[in-house]
């Protein structure tokens, strides 16, 4: 009996000093980036600007264009 | 739609700082961080006093998406460099490899901490929804979503600084470097587009090279 409790106990004993190699990583994982909205998909928020429709790429780069022209005053004034 | 990109003429700039002032208020950037800022050379030499706009120049192969440990940076469709500030850790590299200056710290935290970085969107936002609450607070408004241009070229009283697709731009310009010649001004000056610098309108923007690639590097 006393022999068998001698084992356990070493076995309890070396179960606990080994603990800590049982332990799960705590590394974190990496951040994952986040797919980004496109601009031509438009913003709900009320500023948007008319004369395209939100979702509809080719008007909106349109749109775009004539605002970037805009910049220009050399074909403003004319 | 290639890619969008700031020009500031030279030849127009006053150094009135209304640029800095629209994108500061805008976009409701904090004290002590400029997006944008107005350098000016031979300050007070007469006939050479020059002076530029310069924020995040939305770089064809950024630095700063090269030098990042965390990977934050991404490019959108449209050629706007732009990052997530979920992931970025504030470690101030992008700021080190950044030929312009263009990423910003707050640095008012004890034991000189930093904050996440902060830089100019080409307002156009961040990965959050866009137009949303969210995204404003995190990284200013989405004109673009909006149909709207950056807000410091749209106002800019000179037209110094425009900003737009990098071909309508660097035509207006163009225009502009034509005009003067032909007015006497700088005679024998060409004019010089992103056509000419990068390539075509449909040339792909390169890809960053990974670390991994460069020799030595780990």
């Amino acid at each position: 009996m006393n022999v068998n409790f001698k084992t356990l106990s070493l076995c309890f004993a070396a179960a606990a000093l080994l603990v800590a190699c049982s332990e799960p990583p705590e590394i974190a994982p990496k951040a994952a980036k986040r797919p980004d909205v496109a601009p031509y998909m438009g913003a709900n928020n009320g500023f948007m600007t008319k004369g395209w429709a939100p979702g509809n790429q080719t008007s909106w780069t349109e749109s775009i264009d004539k605002r970037n022209q805009g910049q220009n005053e050399n074909s403003r004034v004319k | 739609m290639a890619r969008m990109k700031f020009i500031c003429d030279t030849e127009r700039c006053i150094e009135c700082n209304g640029c800095v002032t629209a994108c500061k208020n805008d976009n409701e950037v904090p004290w002590g961080v400029n997006r944008r800022r107005v350098v000016t050379v031979n300050d007070g030499i007469i006939g050479q006093e020059k002076s530029i706009s310069v924020a995040c120049m939305h770089c064809s192969d950024a630095p700063c998406m090269a030098v990042c440990p965390v990977d934050c940076f991404y490019r959108t469709d449209e050629g706007v460099v732009l990052h997530d500030k979920d992931i970025c850790i504030g470690c101030g590299y992008c700021s080190l490899a950044c030929p312009f200056g263009a990423p910003q710290f707050l640095s008012q935290g004890a034991f000189g901490t930093r904050s996440k970085m902060d830089k100019c969107t080409f307002c156009s936002g961040g990965p959050e929804e866009n137009g949303s609450v969210a995204e404003f607070e995190k990284y200013g408004r989405n004109r673009l979503a909006e149909g709207k241009l950056p807000l410091c070229a749209e106002m800019c009283s000179t037209k110094a600084l425009i900003g737009g697709d990098s071909d309508v731009i660097s035509g207006i310009f163009n225009q502009r470097v034509t005009n003067r010649e032909k007015n006497g001004k700088y005679p024998g000056s060409k004019p010089f587009g992103w056509t000419t610098a990068y390539g075509g309108p449909d040339a792909p923007a390169p890809t960053p090279t990974p670390a991994a690639k460069i020799p030595g590097a780990n």
